[in-house]
């Protein structure tokens, strides 16, 4: 989950409160921000779930306290100006990352900490809704750096170039440096590299001077944004409009709460023009019965737009179309007021006495079509359904206020058959004794195969093709079992210093490639079980078998088979019912002192359905 | 009449005129005195013998009486130092005479101490004179003697008392028994007494033979500890999964099960995540080197695609991420059951499901994680949901509460939380049983009706997940699962740990 660094006296200025640090951690963790400890600079570190992207900097955490606090209610949306600058978009430009937004602010006082907090934001963004600047990357700059291009207006160009095609000095750099060699020669192309290579024209945003900017890689040391910065371009360029768009609106929001002047910028297609950024909120209805049936209690319909504008929504009664469709007759003023709740962080017990109604109980027709028209700010990236609004009216109502209920619905229980079974057999297995194991599914060929003297082409229980994972965490773990003994050598083997006997069994899966399965991929379950003592035998695993054959009602007959992992002559097949599901025998020693071991084993593994 | 050996021996030995010690019976016998007292009081218990006891004194040596019986009292070996060189006349210097006597550290105190209590000499100003008249004979030195000797019961009880202040001898008080045989010991004796065999072992010849009527059981050290027995066990984790089972199924919850190998469709796609979002990549999963899995419903497919590109409701919106088959085909190892709970959902595993319905599975999941004291590769989901017509926030906190209160965790928070699938979501938080401290112990929510409605379902479910390790940490107080879990684990801590109850 993302993390940000949030500077507490920041914090504070931006929210407009004086609550101390324990204060404000409790009130961040309502918000859902969790405190994880604080940087070497006294900065908050806080996690949140990965929904609030407006939250990744100081600026929009700080906005939603207001909101918390009651200090702001309601939509905002910071004033636009017309603009100056345009960004035309070349038809060089590449198809991959055809995309292109931009915004103008200027009058910033930018001080070392404003442009950490932007140069923050900007990161988080990148990693999270830019999906690692693949889908949408930031590119920001000193705005007076720049010459236009144009003759009538200010004019920049978003276009592509040849790799080699032209020279620019990247940040971090004193050379001039073609994009080609930026990618092999700059440390960003060990990061970023990935993400052009393989373009046949690489993007590339133009003033009059020249090249300063390549992105999504670097910009240009040019424009490079410092403290004595004031007026700022910023330009997005992506995979998607929509994404673009909304990272541009949550970076205009924080320069906004800077006290920035935000100023629209002309993306000139060949086919359309754009304003940009795109400020303009959106409209989702949400009836009064969701919000009812979701949270389960009766509420007023002016609490209900009251706690919508304490989440920083606006809300008004629905002209009746949309997700219920209200009634125009219905007033407000004639809902009955249940849980009336007021504003402000005063109130957070307030109201607690009404919340253990029961909806149904209290059902009033007037509700029933009753909707709101929610009106959604631009930064607000997580809304995509009614729900999510729902969402909003609960925590700012605050879902701990809710009275728990067993729901009242009547079902009948039961486990599956394989899961009785297995555990039937688990119980068999530890009356004989068996210390019942359970180790993991991965492991590596190594394992399964070389260890044992098994390879994967023999005709023997084990021996299949296993399942590989394509990218695995570790050699050790690479390959999904394709038999469970391997896992009780290697417990037998880590536990030489335990007394013995070390009788273990496991029931647990067992898988391999197998293209008749819709997976591609046969599953099944397998028992398995070993008997280490200083005087094992293949009677001892064979004794063993019986007893579980008995219990299960099934005939158990073990005709001579071969299998390399045990002694020829001592080994056999498991055979339940007349069908073969396994084989039982006496480890060689080869396998044994493989695995450090200095007693006899006597093992056993068959499938579990064989026992049916 | 049969009596076991060492009572013959001990009736034989004792005498109806001599009282005998035990001590003596035990040397003449040559057994321990323990196993003759032990004999002895059995044989009183049939009247065969009689038992008295008497308390004794015992003098002995200490280790410093035990030198001055080699080497001389310290007073006489001064005074014998002062008559050599003629301080019988002349007093002599003291420093002189100790050297000559061999007195060190504290013997030289001793020594002009006793000496002129003895009247042997007289002390003055550093020098020695000693007496010539005095008797050669010392009652103290006699009697150290005599207490080595054992013959200390002769001794005057004032030299006794004056050698015990000085600490060269130790008084001890010990209980002395003595037998002598009974009239009825006597009459028994007479009419003859047998040795009863001795045998180790109950063996099967003993019991059918009835030689058993005969024998005498040989003592066993019944206190030592035996070769401790390991039988089996249910591993800890699966008896916490039983119970969680049992927990659940009692709550009226049928159980799943499905593939561990699943297709990207049941396994994210139906959950409504990105396909570009950052935990589909294989940082996150694992992705399996087999051929993609073609047999997913076409309408499914279409559906949950739609579902991703356009959202559900007339204000629904998708997202703004590429969306393929091919990927939603690709076989994973799952991440989490909840794939389980979406082929359920979606009428694919058990046919088309009718609210109410309450569904779980306790099954293994895999994440391409860092292994670590808590983190594990695969581990167990406790995964659960409810369909009802109508379902509220309350009804999910009404039923996590009861389910987390089986495991005697209580007073439940929830912590709104972000999840791609459920809307509203809740991170829960419990107190936990030993340290009071709060805890997450799983997340939860409203499933979403992106994820319901191109499943087919209409109505509501909820669902929560928690992994069983987490359970069993809180439960047990592990600290590093690795130990519990895998091929690592240890079987004496398997061995060691209390059943789960």
């Amino acid at each position: 989950m993302p993390v940000v660094d949030v500077d507490p006296d920041e914090l504070r200025r931006l929210a407009g409160t004086d609550r101390d640090d324990e204060e404000l951690k409790s009130d961040l963790f309502a918000l859902g921000l969790e405190f994880e400890g604080e940087t070497d600079d006294g900065e908050f570190r806080l996690e949140f779930a990965p929904d609030r992207l407006d939250r990744l900097s100081v600026e929009g955490v700080a906005r939603s306290l207001r909101y918390q606090y009651g200090t702001d209610r309601g939509v905002y949306v910071p004033d636009a100006t017309d603009p100056e600058w345009t960004i035309e978009v070349d038809d060089s430009v590449p198809d991959e990352r055809p995309y292109v937004t931009g915004a103008v602010v200027r009058g910033l006082d930018l001080g070392e900490a404003e442009l950490a907090s932007i140069i923050q934001l900007q990161e988080k963004l990148h990693a999270t809704m830019g999906r690692g600047r693949a889908k949408g990357a930031i590119g920001v700059h000193d705005l007076t750096m720049l010459k236009p291009a144009g003759t009538d207006d200010k004019r920049i160009v978003y276009r592509g170039i040849d790799p080699e095609g032209d020279t620019f000095v990247p940040l971090d750099d004193d050379a001039e440096r073609t994009p080609a060699a930026v990618l092999s020669e700059h440390p960003v192309g060990d990061t970023y590299g990935d993400l052009v290579a393989g373009l046949e024209r690489y993007p590339a945003i133009y003033d009059d001077i020249g090249l300063f900017s390549f992105p999504p890689v670097i910009n240009g040391r040019r424009t490079e944004v410092e403290t004595r910065s004031r007026d700022l371009l910023v330009e997005m360029t992506g995979t998607d409009q929509w994404t673009v768009d909304r990272m541009l609106a949550v970076v205009c929001y924080a320069l906004d709460a800077r006290g920035g002047q935000i100023e629209a910028v002309t993306v000139e297609y060949a086919d359309r023009e754009l304003w940009r950024p795109d400020l303009s909120t959106a409209t989702k209805t949400v009836s009064h019965d969701r919000i009812e049936r979701t949270l389960g209690v009766d509420i007023a319909g002016e609490d209900v737009v009251d706690l919508l504008e304490r989440s920083g929504l606006d809300a008004e009664r629905s002209d009746g179309d949309g997700d219920a469709g209200g009634d125009d007759d219905v007033e407000l003023e004639a809902v009955p007021s249940h849980a009336t709740r007021t504003a402000g962080p005063a109130d957070e017990d307030g109201g607690a006495d009404d919340t253990g109604a029961d909806a149904d109980e209290t059902d009033d027709a007037t509700n029933d079509d009753l909707a709101y028209d929610v009106e959604i700010p631009a930064y607000r990236v997580d809304v995509r359904h009614p729900a999510d609004v729902v969402d909003d009216v609960g925590r700012a109502y605050g879902f701990n206020d809710l009275e728990p209920r067993y729901p009242d619905v009547s079902t009948v229980g039961g486990r599956t058959e394989r899961s009785r079974l297995e555990d039937a057999a688990r119980d068999v297995l530890v009356e004989l004794g068996f210390e019942d194991l359970l180790n993991f599914h991965l492991t590596s060929e190594r394992e399964l195969f070389d260890r044992t003297e098994l390879s994967p082409d023999d005709e023997a229980v084990g021996a299949r093709e296993p399942a590989r994972i394509t990218e695995p965490y570790s050699e050790a773990y690479a390959v999904v079992r394709t038999w469970a003994l391997p896992s009780l050598l290697m417990v037998l083997e880590n536990n030489t210093h335990r007394p013995y006997p070390q009788d273990l069994a496991e029931i647990g899966l067992v898988a391999g490639v197998d293209d008749e399965e819709p997976t591609n991929v046969a599953e099944g379950r397998s028992v398995a079980g070993v008997v280490a003592r200083t005087d094992a035998s293949y009677e001892d695993a064979k004794g063993r078998l019986q007893s579980v054959a008995r219990a299960f009602g099934v005939r158990l007959t073990t005709p001579p088979t071969d299998h390399p992992s045990f002694i020829d002559g001592r080994t056999a097949a498991v055979v339940l019912d007349g069908e073969s599901v396994g084989v039982v025998g006496e480890f060689h020693p080869r396998v044994l002192v493989e695995h450090d071991l200095e007693v006899p084993v006597a093992g056993f593994e068959f499938r579990l359905d064989g026992l049916r | 009449m049969r009596l076991p050996g060492t009572q013959v021996a001990l009736l034989e030995a004792a005498s109806a005129t001599e009282t005998k010690t035990i001590a003596q019976l035990a040397d003449e016998l040559e057994e321990d005195p323990a196993a003759v007292t032990r004999a002895a009081f059995e044989l009183a218990d049939e009247g065969l013998l009689d038992v008295e006891e008497h308390v004794a004194e015992e003098v002995a040596l200490t280790a410093e009486g035990e030198r001055y019986r080699g080497a001389g009292l310290p007073e006489r070996r001064l005074h014998e130092a002062a008559l050599e060189v003629g301080a019988d006349g002349e007093p002599a210097e003291m420093g002189r005479l100790v050297e000559a006597a061999d007195l060190d550290g504290e013997a030289v105190d001793i020594a002009l101490t006793n000496l002129a209590r003895k009247g042997l000499g007289e002390i003055d100003g550093g020098a020695v004179l000693a007496d010539p008249e005095a008797r050669d004979d010392d009652p103290e030195a006699e009697a150290l003697s005599a207490v080595a000797e054992g013959s200390a019961g002769y001794l005057d009880a004032g030299v006794l008392d004056r050698l015990e202040s000085r600490g060269l001898v130790e008084r001890t008080e010990t209980t002395v028994r003595s037998v002598t045989l009974s009239d009825d010991g006597v009459t028994a004796l007479m009419e003859g007494v047998e040795a009863a065999e001795t045998v180790g072992q109950v063996t099967p010849e003993l019991l059918t033979s009835g030689d058993w009527e005969d024998v005498e059981f040989a003592d066993y050290n019944v206190e030592a500890d035996a070769e401790t027995v390991d039988g089996g066990r249910e591993h800890i984790l699966r008896q916490t999964a039983d119970r969680v089972k049992d927990v659940l199924v009692g709550m009226g919850f049928r159980e799943m099960e499905g593939p561990h190998a699943d297709a990207e469709f049941w396994i994210n796609d139906c959950l409504f995540m990105p396909q570009d979002h950052p935990a589909r990549t294989h940082w996150d999963q694992f992705g399996l080197d087999v051929p993609p899995m073609e047999s997913i419903p076409e309408d499914l497919l279409a559906g949950v695609e739609n579902a991703h590109r356009e959202g559900v409701g007339e204000d629904g919106d998708g997202y703004h991420s590429p969306w393929t088959p091919e990927v939603a085909k690709q076989v994973d190892l799952r991440g989490h059951t909840t794939s389980l709970s979406m082929r359920h959902l979606s009428g694919e595993a058990a046919g088309d499901l009718e609210p109410p319905q309450r569904y779980f599975s306790v099954e293994k999941v895999y994440r391409n994680d860092t292994l670590d004291p808590t983190h594990l590769l695969e581990f167990f989901q406790i995964e659960g949901w409810v369909m009802a017509e109508e379902l509220s926030v309350r009804d999910l906190m009404g039923t996590f509460a009861e389910f987390y209160e089986q495991f005697g965790i209580t007073d439940l928070e929830f912590k709104p939380h972000y999840n791609p699938y459920t809307e509203p979501s809740f991170e829960l938080f419990g107190e936990h049983p030993e340290t009071g401290e709060l805890i997450e112990i799983g997340n939860s929510g409203l499933f979403r009706e992106e994820v319901l409605r191109p499943l087919g379902v209409d109505c509501d479910v909820m669902a929560w997940g928690l992994a069983l390790e987490r359970l069993l940490m809180l439960m047990y107080g592990f600290e590093d699962i690795r130990d519990v879990h895998g091929t690592l684990c240890d079987l004496e801590l398997l061995r060691d740990v209390e059943v789960v109850h």
